[in-house]
């Protein structure tokens, strides 16, 4: 099956076509602000005082929304507090974004007037790279070319039978076709890690398996607490799901049946296609940043909502430029929050169509909005703040 | 009156899944292969919530999705509710650790 995308320079596959300016300060929002088809982020992390490690996870973020295939040209700017540190030079991240074959620009108050006559030469520069964006048309390309991320959130137990079961079909045929597709979220894997650990491909993916629950399954315990205070939260809780193993266990369904190819850090890019485990935390804020900085071109957060209630309008979008979809199979949360759901998977609890048959209309939902038709969350103006997830001490 | 309808995700459970608001005495009707396994329920189990399908002794393992989910923490009764009242997470628990059961 095939889709309607824009091909990039490295043969990577868009499903949107933005300029993107970084890193988050007031250069990149005033020229986002004054130029339409631009995208920027919004977060708290420059990078001072963190460790090289957390650096480094700083760039992949930078890097990797560079090159992702939704965005046609980037510009990036050194007025950045954090640019003081090498891995974070806006000429080290304009040299790695331009492997991908991208015009990147790159704008330095020192030599480009003061930060006024960045933002300036910004605009001018974006509007011309928007133009030129505005050329290109999407072309008929298969579905190998998708690359997708999956969350799921306020978990409750429609999710583990029927909205992360949805998602699962989405993911075993799109890994069928070639694709590639992320799943993470390590502290939700406590408890179904041998499950996971069996389908790996390889006896390393495996053992890289275990031992991310391992290291994460120690973090916990040496809180000292009882983990049913932290996670499951109490909307999962309010939802019936009643530890963490049980979450663990409905949440793997979300990854289909796929032999696991690899364990992939934060915004680590995979060196192949299939289906892949990142070894990251949950937040929402954070996990959709990093699958887009590995390459994901359209992502997805299954939704349960049985332990909110009021939620009428869903905002989300943290993942800056890559189409976000809502899924939820609680006919309650659906209700509540009609004209913000794209898709909807409760019918396979009400009886009137089977897992595969939903899985199906899911897949063609994602199809459609991989060719351009809007993700609800893409009507609204709105941009969440991305949380990097970052692991070290701060100094 | 029709029985209520509740989803059992592997053969092996002892728990299912309820698939709309049970009351208290309201006959459940589980689907299994080859089998209708029917289970009145002890008291009220919300949308979403599991009912012991058979007796639990306290420290036995309950079983969902065919793999375990946590150990009863009191003798729980077929038709029973199962929750946090009554399951015991055993992963993860760093409180348990702290006290030498981890």
């Amino acid at each position: 099956m095939s889709f309607l995308g824009y091909v990039r320079p490295d043969g990577a596959v868009g499903t949107r076509n933005y300029v993107l300016v970084i890193p988050q300060g007031i250069i990149s929002k005033s020229i986002c602000d004054f130029v339409a088809g631009t995208k920027t982020i919004l977060t708290v992390d420059h990078g001072s005082g963190r460790t090289a490690n957390d650096r480094e996870t700083i760039a992949r973020i930078l890097i990797g929304l560079g090159c992702n295939p939704n965005v046609a040209s980037v510009i990036v700017h050194a007025a950045s507090p954090g640019a003081g540190y090498p891995e974070l030079y806006a000429e080290r991240l304009a040299d790695e974004i331009r492997k991908s074959g991208k015009h990147v620009e790159v704008l330095d108050p020192a030599k480009d007037g003061g930060t006024f006559g960045a933002i300036v030469k910004g605009i001018q520069l974006a509007r011309q790279m928007v133009y030129e964006a505005s050329t290109l048309r999407r072309e008929e390309v298969g579905d190998e070319h998708l690359c997708l991320g999956v969350k799921c959130g306020y978990s409750d137990t429609t999710s583990g039978i029927a909205g992360n079961p949805a998602v699962g079909y989405l993911y075993d045929k799109i890994v069928a076709e070639g694709g590639t597709a992320f799943f993470g979220e390590t502290t939700e894997i406590i408890g179904a890690e041998q499950v996971l650990a069996k389908r790996a491909a390889t006896p390393q993916v495996s053992q890289a398996i275990l031992n991310a629950v391992l290291v994460q399954e120690s973090r916990a315990k040496a809180t000292g607490l009882d983990i049913r205070t932290v996670n499951p939260v109490p909307s999962n809780i309010k939802g019936g799901i009643s530890s963490l193993e049980e979450k663990s266990l409905g949440a793997i369904h979300k990854a289909g049946t796929a032999p696991i190819q690899g364990v992939l850090r934060y915004a680590e890019r995979p060196e192949s296609s299939g289906l892949y485990f990142v070894d990251n935390w949950m937040g929402h804020l954070s996990i959709f940043a990093g699958y887009v900085a590995a390459g994901a071109n359209i992502v997805l957060f299954q939704l349960g909502g049985g332990g909110v209630t009021g939620r009428t309008l869903l905002e989300g979008s943290p993942s800056v430029v890559a189409p976000f979809l809502w899924c939820t199979a609680n006919p309650k949360t659906y209700a509540a929050a009609k004209d913000s759901i794209d898709f909807y998977s409760g019918t396979v609890i009400e009886g009137s169509e089977t897992p595969g048959e939903a899985g199906e209309r899911l897949y063609r939902t994602v199809v459609d909005i991989a060719s351009g038709t809007l993700s609800r969350s893409e009507t609204l103006n709105y941009a969440e703040p991305i949380d990097m997830y970052l692991q070290e001490p701060r100094f | 009156m029709a029985a209520k309808r509740a989803l059992i995700m592997h053969p092996y459970d002892n728990v299912a899944t309820a698939l709309e608001e049970i009351r208290a005495g309201e006959e459940v009707a589980i689907p299994v292969v080859g089998t209708a396994l029917t289970v009145q329920a002890a008291e009220p189990i919300p949308f979403g919530f599991k009912i012991a399908l058979q007796e639990i002794p306290k420290g036995e393992i309950i079983r969902k999705y065919g793999e375990t989910i946590g150990r009863a923490g009191t003798n729980i009764a077929k038709g029973a509710l199962v929750h946090i009242h009554n399951l015991e997470g055993t992963r993860a628990r760093g409180d348990l650790e702290r006290r030498g059961e981890g």
